[in-house]
């Protein structure tokens, strides 16, 4: 089943093998229409974001570590009153950033934070990187189905991102990610700014739809010879689940958007009553599409889980045909819970029926979590980076879909609603789910991606940190938000204070894991020891070809004889005795 | 500082922590529990999920020379069943939701109707008859060794006890969102619909007692329950601080404060009044800058002094110019400021108009002394709580 003679072909190069000549280099990766390298375009520019996200993230837990306070002390030489303010940790911000207070540069830095990591970070995070880069291969495809139209989406992609740093440079918004109504279209009303923010959000969407219909079409078209729908591998179930959402809800944002542009450019009144418009339309218009698009950002991460735990337990998945299916009646029920985002803002009836829709996709998620864990049973279980991150996803995952109960419940959510438990809810179901699966991916991809080995040690380590760092920062927000603390608030009472450090002290950690692991991967290129085609004995088509692998992927076309995870009956290809061993099965081919 | 506490629930350790033992309503004590079953039925998933994924990681690691052994790759009955199992404990989770939700939100007709106003950055209680309270204490207040540091004003509300309430709220401006935390329950308070929920206020129990502070700053003892009010609504810049206390007293004393603050007063006391609960938000009186222009009369600033405005002209900050700004803040914007704030149309009265232009127009002749004398009050008002 042999699809690469590695020896015979050595003279095609890898995929980044370009021309020679620095400027030449750099014009082949702007003009590739290689979903491999624009993969690792978006995988670049993505991290970047994360980090820009994030420095705004640790701004805003700088601020929140102490409440601000008036100290009024006595001048001994003067006698007079001295008023001071302190607490006020972002407000030597002010004067850069133009803002009137330090309130206002906590509001602006969480808006920020929020809005880079929602519409430039997580959403395309794995299916434009991780996705582009092997949801052809793994179909056993040269390309995507529509090469051209990706490097497309990718340029759009980037006109969005520099619309929104061109926000943030002329000193960013304070609207909130969400842009609600009519805040949003009456804060800042003189400046550009707000408009710009909208605009990149706006045209970001057009991005995820054309990823989205690109991958869709791949997938119905592009299978190799043998493959049928379940015999693709888990991944690229969750990312053709992701990719029917993009394309159904990410239109209804950008509408949306462009109203609200409207209505502050044109003073056209949708949403602001001043203007005879209807505030709450905007939510519903806007949950519309940000509650489908929360599994835009989860499904994916869903799917990188489902190929570790099998290939790092060298396990059949257990329940194969429930995940996948649960994959679509997720992106199916997603379109049908945008409300249980606005109970407190909606009447009874619909409070009710969005309540008892929203217990509904807690199901499939919950048989999800029980075929991971069933997967386990019997294997052969290494605890590499890949599998430690599989693991921690699990912990902090069902962490993030438990807490997510008492949301949907009403009686508990009127209480919880817009408080730090639902900041700690959904920190743990984006960043403890998608983050931390998106972590956990590029470690297993990463020898196939850039051909090199990184040091197991040092990101383990890594790994560990970000574990530990994470639940210590949003754990502790859980109580933060029981016991009464509204979120978005740069100031707050005194009682409040212990459990605000706990949680900055937390973020100090994340930072440092995600030091280490960027100080490994750059090791890696640099001085990485060279990757073997298939390092965990992984049975989909990526692990057939060359690390990293040549420019068409395969030197021929693959033709698909096993399951993804036949781990009992199949020789993994290229495989090497001393890495693992293999069962007596005398069935395997 | 301390929360005010109410045992009246009997509140399990654990639920202790994650609350605080201070719900404040049979609805607020049984949202509790009901959160509490829900953690617990969570509780027993995960223990039972992680300790399953070490047992497996420990017991099924990978040996050198030793294969996984094969086993099935699904089985129907286990998967009905851990199907079932949650979606039958999710119903009954979605039916119980639904029971607390209508004890927070209906309350009966005859009880006591509070409206509530909201505009950035301020709450306003209107009583049934009319009057509002002119009460404020602050948020935090602490004396250190290096002096007295405080946190800012914020208006008190008081409700009688043992008393059904329901609220009726329309916001001027924003979406925000009122919630009382020990009530555990909140709802957005809209500028085109009235919004509102009910609860009934705790009887009071002989270990509660606030500090209230009287018009001539004399601090003494009552009987009374204090709760915090929180926006829980993004609103902008001062969010964070659209904060008021719930003071729960006794029918006596709130009838008796119901009645006093219906009753005319002093102009100048009743701007100074509604200042302090419905202005400083955003205008000082001591110069410091805010989100709007301050009203002491310095650098430019204060009645009488000619205003900048942002089109270039210039007005004279006189009755007609402070009357417009309150009705019709946005006709004229002072250069440097942005427009952010609401019209009062409606909401303050010509008594109240009168009364801060009154108050106003004495900042402006004070003297020294009397700006001493005002400072004074409001760090002894500062001693509450």
């Amino acid at each position: 089943m042999t699809t690469l003679d590695a020896h015979a072909h050595h003279d095609e190069g890898s995929y980044f093998s370009g021309p020679p000549g620095m400027l030449s280099k750099v014009w082949q990766w702007m003009s590739t229409v290689d979903h491999k390298k624009i993969g690792v375009m978006y995988l670049f520019a993505i991290l970047f974001m994360f980090f820009l996200g994030g420095v705004a993230a640790l701004a805003v837990r700088y601020e929140l570590m102490d409440p601000v306070r008036t100290v009024q002390t006595l001048d001994m030489e003067t006698g007079e009153m001295i008023t001071t303010t302190t607490g006020e940790r972002l407000g030597g911000l002010k004067d850069i950033m133009g803002a009137k207070s330090a309130n206002e540069v906590y509001n602006r830095m969480f808006t920020l934070h929020g809005a880079v990591m929602v519409f430039m970070f997580i959403v395309p995070s794995i299916p434009a990187s991780l996705g582009n880069f092997f949801l052809p291969i793994m179909l056993g495809a040269k390309d995507v189905a529509f090469p051209r139209l990706n490097l497309l989406s990718w340029y759009i992609y980037v006109t969005g991102c520099v619309f929104g740093v061109l926000s943030i440079l002329m000193g960013g918004v304070d609207t909130g990610w969400t842009f609600y109504t009519p805040y949003s279209t009456t804060t800042d009303a003189d400046h550009w700014r707000v408009v710009l923010m909208i605009l990149a959000a706006f045209i970001l969407g057009f991005s995820s739809i054309l990823t989205g219909m690109n991958f869709v079409v791949s997938v119905h078209k592009l299978r190799a010879p043998g493959m049928g729908w379940f015999d693709m591998p888990l991944f690229l179930w969750a990312i053709y689940a992701t990719s029917i959402i993009q394309v159904l809800a990410t239109p209804v944002i950008g509408i949306t958007l462009l109203l609200l542009v409207f209505e502050r450019t044109m003073h056209i009144g949708i949403f602001d009553p001043a203007m005879g418009g209807d505030p709450v339309l905007y939510q519903h218009f806007f949950w519309f599409y940000s509650h489908p698009v929360v599994y835009v950002m989860i499904l994916p991460a869903m799917g990188i889980i489902s190929e570790l735990l099998a290939i790092h337990s060298r396990k059949h998945i257990f329940g194969y045909r429930a995940i996948a299916f649960s994959s679509l009646g997720i992106a199916a029920v997603s379109f049908l819970v945008w409300g249980h985002h606005i109970f407190t803002a909606m009447g009874e009836l619909a409070a009710i029926l969005f309540s008892g829709l929203t217990f509904l996709v807690a199901i499939p998620t919950a048989i999800k979590v029980f075929n991971w864990i069933a997967t386990l049973y019997k294997g052969s279980i290494v605890l590499n980076t890949p599998m430690l991150y599989a693991l921690a996803f699990l912990f902090t995952f069902s962490i993030g879909g438990l807490t997510g109960l008492p949301l949907a419940t009403l009686a508990t959510d009127l209480h919880l609603h817009d408080t730090y438990y639902v900041v700690a809810h959904f920190h743990y179901v984006m960043m403890g789910g998608t983050v931390i699966a998106f972590m956990g991916g590029i470690h297993h991809w990463w020898p196939k991606m850039f051909g090199k080995m990184y040091n197991e040690k040092a990101a383990i380590l890594g790994c560990i940190i970000v574990f530990i760092g994470f639940n210590l920062t949003f754990f502790t927000q859980f109580f933060l938000g029981t016991q009464g603390m509204p979120r978005r608030y740069a100031n707050y009472v005194d009682e409040f204070q212990t459990l605000h450090i706990i949680s900055t002290y937390g973020s100090w950690l994340l930072l440092l894991g995600f030091l280490i692991h960027l100080g490994t991967f750059i090791a890696s290129l640099v001085a990485g020891e060279k990757a073997p085609p298939n390092p965990w004995g992984g049975l989909t088509l990526e692990w057939e070809t060359e690390s990293p692998p040549i420019e068409h992927n395969f030197h021929h076309e693959p033709v698909l004889t096993h399951g993804p995870y036949d781990f009992e009956t199949t020789v993994p290809p290229h495989w090497d005795p001393k890495d693992y061993p293999l069962p007596e099965n005398p069935s395997r081919h | 500082m301390n929360i005010p506490t109410l045992a009246s629930t009997n509140a399990s350790f654990l639920q202790r922590i994650i609350f605080g033992d201070n719900a404040a309503s049979e609805a607020a004590a049984w949202s509790d529990g009901l959160f509490m079953m829900i953690f617990w039925f969570s509780a027993f998933f995960f223990v039972l999920l992680m300790g399953l994924m070490v047992y497996f990681c420990i017991k099924y690691r990978r040996k050198p020379g030793v294969a996984a052994e094969p086993s099935p790759h699904h089985n129907l009955h286990i998967e009905i069943l851990w199907t079932v199992v949650p979606s039958a404990s999710l119903l009954v989770m979605f039916v119980l939701g639904f029971k607390g939700y209508a004890m927070k939100t209906v309350s009966p007709t005859d009880a006591m109707e509070l409206k509530v106003d909201a505009w950035k950055w301020a709450w306003k209680v209107t009583y049934p008859n009319g009057a509002s309270s002119p009460e404020t204490k602050f948020l935090s207040y602490q004396e250190t060794d290096i002096g007295i540091s405080s946190g800012l004003e914020y208006p008190i509300f008081y409700v009688p006890e043992d008393t059904e309430v329901k609220l009726r709220m329309h916001s001027q401006d924003v979406i925000h969102s009122f919630w009382i935390p020990e009530f555990r329950t909140k709802m957005d308070v809209i500028p085109n619909r009235y919004t509102g929920y009910g609860f009934k206020t705790p009887a009071l129990r002989d270990s509660d007692t606030v500090i209230q502070v009287d018009d001539q700053g004399i601090s003494s003892e009552i009987p009374g329950r204090d709760m915090w009010i929180f926006c829980a609504e993004y609103c902008g810049d001062e969010h964070s601080r659209m904060a008021a206390t719930l003071r729960i007293v006794p029918r006596e004393i709130y009838d008796e404060k119901i009645k006093f603050w219906g009753t005319p007063k002093d102009p100048k006391v009743l701007g100074q009044q509604l200042w302090k609960t419905m202005c400083a938000i955003c205008h000082s009186i001591d110069g410091s800058p805010g989100t709007g222009p301050t009203w002491a009369p310095m650098n430019g600033y204060g009645f009488g002094n000619m205003a900048q405005m942002d089109d270039g002209t210039e007005m004279m900050r006189d009755d007609n110019y402070i009357r417009q700004s309150i009705l019709d803040p946005n006709a004229h914007i002072v250069s440097g400021y942005a427009p952010a704030m609401p019209s009062f149309q409606g909401q303050l009265s010509d008594t109240d108009i009168e009364g801060l232009l009154a108050f106003i127009k004495s900042l402006a002749e004070s003297d020294s002394d009397e700006q001493e004398d005002n400072q004074q009050a409001d760090d002894s008002a500062g001693s509450d709580g």
